[in-house]
């Protein structure tokens, strides 16, 4: 190697970056399959108004009942209402639900995982028993209970899925610091003197946030299911606007006369929005954290 | 022993608490003045304070509490608003019916859980454990609604002779056969939801079992592979399934209520669900706190029976 300094170009950031998921996806297709249904899902939910190919809500007392056709490829309901348009609009419900929830629990039980598991003492003990008595309810009687109380609109269904995944995110948040709290970096980083909060969220929080991720991508698998049956239960957006489980329920009266398809069509949506979160959540975590890597 | 299960049954004390606090802050939250349910179509202004009054909802929101807990330890969860029955004998009434079910649903799971779980692990990467695993992966993103009206419309409608039927109660003792038949779709419906996650429980632990040195030593020394699978892998392998088991009795309760509402199962999920829309608290709130003590009893004994399978950690601490 001679002694002459080379000049170092480095490439422009962003191109550096698109290299790095590209290269990681190429290593990891799960991955890549789990991302290429996920944009499916939103880009549906993002372009339903757009895709659909007739209004989810309009009442066409002609076209009741009708079986699967090229017209209406999902059939059509018991008032006429195109089936697969009220699939499209109603993925923006299931979305946006899991979506709004997960964010609810990521920020509440990640702070309170964080400050528990970094402070300790008596917090620590507090905040725990309370997370502890949510984890006695199970999960989706408790986001009845809340919605139930709260009454039944979307934005209460949000807030008791959000309330129900705190636990989860608190529980691996505090469990993840406790593990991190004593390595050396953190130790150095408190001898220089770097404020608490500064310790937690530039040292503590990169060093968790791989199983958050995986984590949240799970628990909006849940959030999907739990809005779906919430919604089955009458607790969710109310008709006529479009909703996964909703439909099911109302489908059902109409199962001893063979309409079978008022149903499929948001079952299979269901299952595939639950899939999609479910599988992309396997595959991130065989990606991020060997560790937690199931054997077999 | 002793001591573990004593400081476990304490710990359980403030979680309790905790958990009756939040069920009564969830049910006082709720909008809608409950003494308008309770006095009947419209009361006059003295009808509503007396009403009031003889609910205990004039006082404090802490005196509330406590004389509303000291009413439920002795087994008064008041009584519903609509029926006026006593919230504790409509439960009482109707908790056998998912009992059953549940139990039935557990059987279910558990016993295909091993059955396939096992097969899966031993014949590890071949066709079958390739399905079960895909059909697993399936079945937890199943909604378990769904597969429910499924069901009923395959046995139901679609099989000739209607082989089963689509919903109802028969209890076991007025007609046992008729009582397997209406058991068996609801059943299933709830066992799935549970079976897809301890069929992966099994699988994998057999599989981190069969990688021990123990295991090595029954193969070299000659033993049968039933023998090595039956008696040295699977006898340690269940012990985590255990504590999985453990939980599902919360998913069962879940699925339960989804389930009796589409089967038309006089349950306690059903009660609950007819209870929501006529703002019928006290029903609402005696099933949730029945549902999250059960659940609570069930982790409980499952960490009971774990320490009993694994010494191991019964002596060294409560955080099993």
């Amino acid at each position: 190697m001679s002694g002459a300094t080379l000049p170092v170009v480095l490439p422009a950031r962003s191109e550096g970056r698109t290299h790095a998921i590209r290269y990681f996806l190429r290593k990891n297709p799960r991955m890549l399959v789990g991302v290429v249904l996920l944009a499916i899902l939103l880009f549906v939910a993002l372009f339903a108004p757009l895709i659909a190919p007739y209004d989810p809500i309009k009442v066409v007392v002609t076209d009741a009942l009708e079986p699967p056709s090229i017209d209406h490829l999902l059939g059509t309901d018991d008032l006429g209402r195109d089936v697969f348009s009220r699939v499209l609009w109603g993925s923006r419900v299931s979305l946006s639900v899991g979506l709004i929830s997960v964010t609810i629990g990521f920020l509440v039980g990640v702070t309170i995982g964080l400050l528990a598991g970094y402070l300790g003492g008596t917090f620590d003990l507090l905040a725990m028993r309370v997370i502890d008595a949510l984890l006695a309810f199970p999960a989706l009687v408790l986001a009845i209970a809340i919605t139930a109380a709260l009454g039944p609109q979307i934005q209460n269904a949000m807030i008791a899925i959000g309330v129900v995944a705190v636990p989860g995110y608190a529980r691996l948040t505090r469990g993840q610091v406790l593990a991190v709290r004593s390595r050396e970096y953190i130790a150095a980083a408190r001898t220089v003197g770097v404020p608490p909060l500064r310790i937690v969220l530039r040292h503590i929080f990169p060093n968790i946030a791989n199983s958050l991720v995986v984590q949240a991508t799970l628990a909006t698998a849940f959030a999907i299911l739990a809005e779906a049956a919430l919604s089955f239960l009458g607790l969710g957006p109310q008709p006529p606007y479009p909703s996964w489980g909703q439909d099911i329920n109302y489908s059902q009266r109409y199962l001893a006369n063979m309409k079978w398809w008022m149903s499929a069509g948001p079952g299979i949506a269901i299952f595939i929005a639950v899939f999609t979160f479910n599988f992309l959540g396997d595959a991130l975590r065989d990606a991020l954290d060997p560790r937690l890597r199931r054997s077999g | 022993m002793t001591t573990y299960i004593l400081r476990r049954l304490l710990l359980m004390i403030p979680v309790a608490l905790l958990v009756t606090i939040g069920i009564f802050v969830i049910i006082r939250i709720a909008p809608g003045d409950p003494v308008r349910t309770y006095a009947g179509e419209n009361p006059d202004e003295a009808t509503i304070a007396a009403v009031r009054t003889q609910l205990g909802l004039d006082q404090p929101l802490p005196i509330q509490y406590a004389a509303w807990l000291s009413r439920a330890v002795q087994g008064d969860l008041g009584r519903s608003f609509q029926t006026k029955q006593r919230v504790v004998e409509a439960i009482a009434e109707r908790l056998p019916v998912t009992f059953e079910l549940g139990a039935a649903a557990l059987l279910i799971s558990v016993t295909v859980a091993l059955v396939v779980g096992v097969i899966s692990a031993v014949k590890r990467n071949s066709v079958i454990d390739l399905v079960t695993t895909s059909v697993t992966l399936a079945g937890v993103s199943f909604p378990n609604f769904y597969l429910g009206l499924l069901l009923i419309l395959l046995f139901a409608y679609v099989v000739p002779g209607h082989l089963l039927p689509p919903g109802g109660w028969t209890p076991f003792a007025t007609d046992p056969g008729d009582n397997l038949r209406r058991l068996i779709l609801p059943a299933i419906t709830i066992a799935t939801a549970s079976l897809a996650v301890n069929l992966r429980q099994v699988r994998s632990s057999l599989l981190d079992v069969f990688g021990q040195d123990y295991v090595r030593t029954a193969r070299a020394k000659g033993l049968r592979e039933r023998a090595v699978v039956v008696r040295h892998a699977l006898k340690n392998a269940l012990i985590p399934v255990v504590t999985i088991i453990g939980i599902q009795v919360g998913a069962i309760i879940e699925g339960a209520i989804i389930t009796e509402t589409i089967f038309f199962i006089p349950g306690i999920g059903r009660l609950a669900v007819q209870a929501i829309p006529s703002q019928d608290y006290p029903i609402v709130q005696g099933v949730v706190l029945v549902s999250a003590l059960s659940f609570m009893l069930s982790t409980l004994a499952v960490d009971i029976l774990y320490a009993f399978l694994d010494p191991r950690i019964s002596f060294g601490g409560v955080e099993a």
